[in-house]
């Protein structure tokens, strides 16, 4: 990694101390990233409270095995949301093949296709690093955010964008690779 | 010897994202091999998975259960015994699971929640219907108090296992709270499942045999799916 500011320090300070199993360590984690865990698993899930479930799950993880995170590979927070994100769309995936297996034998009368359309973000005032996210985000061609957003914050494979957009799969797959290197162009000067 | 990454990279990225499936899969295990221990397959998988990390950030922040950071500290590091639930990553087969061992312990509840339905139902004379969707398939309508707007449904075919729900505009259960599915054969309440609805709309499939089922009804539960239901049923269908 190259860039590492007082932030990612005092993190990787508080998974050092996890080690120990430094309560206060863990609540301080805690109280830094729960917030943003919980509203990255809600946006996949859309369950309060298996969102809630899997923020627990998640930092339970963290706070049974710390060692488990790799300094070489990665900061503090995108390691925690990734674990987070990996739970909600593993769950998102059982429950999808639920709902598929249960759409199939659904007579068409009843059979109602699910409005997904939903900005990723719109606020305003916010923190320097969500601002500079989401002006990232804003930056990407339309045709390349979509797709991230389609992936990432719902869950979506990319045979299912394909399906849903009625895009062939190798045009997902690389709007995906270029959308992903613009935005870690974009963010790799954000302060980590 | 100089590797292609252009494949590996694409891959990379989408799996990153949590969106890599079908053949693709077993293409990029099968770069990664050919790669061996490849430096740049590694910079780029931690690149794209630190850009990956930083997109939830995007979202606005949601308040967490204040007591959950204690509740974590409070519990056992210890290994979890031979027996226990599986770990993190399976909370729908959990609660499935606990649905399954519902059939061993109903017996004790079935003759009180037997009666709970059979007050309902009998409360609410010819609420209940069977439509023919085809000469073999039977849709049930559940219908219940207070969910005027909410409709459920179930398809299943007579004399064959498994059954489909299907529900709209079904009101949220509640925080750390689901719908879970009662079949009543010979007074006893099995559990069919449980479900959350996903912006009103609930679609379960079942392996459960319905043949012997006299009725049908729906409870609010905790998460954790119970074996037994604990409160009333909100919906119901009579089936014969």
């Amino acid at each position: 990694m190259g860039m590492t500011d007082i932030s990612e320090a005092r993190d990787r300070d508080l998974l050092q101390r996890l080690r120990d199993r430094d309560e206060e360590a863990f609540r301080g984690l805690f109280a830094r990233y729960a917030p943003t865990a919980k509203a990255l698993a809600k946006r996949v899930v859309r369950q309060p409270h298996l969102a809630e479930e899997i923020v627990q799950e998640a930092f339970m993880a963290v706070w049974r095995n710390p060692e488990s995170y790799d300094a070489e590979r990665g900061s503090v927070k995108s390691w925690l949301m990734g674990m987070v994100h990996h739970r909600a769309v593993d769950l998102v995936r059982r429950e999808e093949a639920h709902r598929r297996r249960a759409e199939d034998s659904i007579p068409d009368a009843i059979h109602e296709v699910a409005d997904h359309a939903e900005d990723v973000v719109q606020q305003v005032g916010l923190p320097e690093e969500r601002r500079i996210v989401r002006s990232a985000l804003d930056e990407l061609p339309p045709d390349q955010r979509d797709v991230l957003t389609l992936m990432y914050f719902e869950g979506l494979s990319q045979s299912q964008i394909a399906e849903r957009t009625s895009l062939p799969l190798g045009t997902v797959k690389s709007r995906t690779l270029l959308g992903m290197r613009r935005m870690r162009a974009s963010l790799e000067g954000l302060e980590r | 010897m100089s590797l292609d990454h252009t494949t590996i990279e694409e891959l990379l990225a989408v799996q990153t994202l949590g969106g890599l499936d079908g053949d693709d899969v077993e293409v990029l295990a099968r770069e990664r091999a050919a790669h061996g221990d490849c430096d740049e397959c590694r910079r780029l998988e931690d690149g794209f998975a630190e850009t990956a990390g930083r997109l939830g950030f995007s979202l606005d922040p949601e308040p967490v259960d204040a007591g959950m950071a204690d509740r974590i500290i409070g519990t056992p590091i210890e290994a979890p015994p031979p027996n226990a639930d599986p770990p993190s990553d399976d909370l729908s087969q959990r609660r499935e699971r606990r649905a399954v061992r519902g059939w061993h312990v109903l017996v004790a509840v079935a003759a009180a929640f037997a009666l709970i339905v059979v007050a309902a139902v009998t409360l609410r004379p010819g609420t209940t219907s069977i439509v023919d969707a085809s000469p073999s398939q039977q849709i049930v309508r559940f219908e219940g108090d207070g969910t005027d707007s909410a409709s459920l449904a179930m398809a299943y075919t007579p004399g064959r296992p498994g059954a489909v729900f299907w529900g709209r505009n079904m009101p949220d259960p509640g925080e750390g709270q689901v719908y879970e599915i009662w079949m009543i054969q010979d007074g006893t309440p099995v559990g069919g499942g449980c479900v959350s609805p996903r912006d009103g709309t609930i679609a379960l499939a079942v392996d459960a045999d319905i043949g012997t089922t006299e009725q049908m009804a729906v409870t609010v539960e905790d998460a954790a799916c119970p074996a037994a239901p604990t409160t009333a049923p909100i919906m119901s269908a009579q089936l014969v």
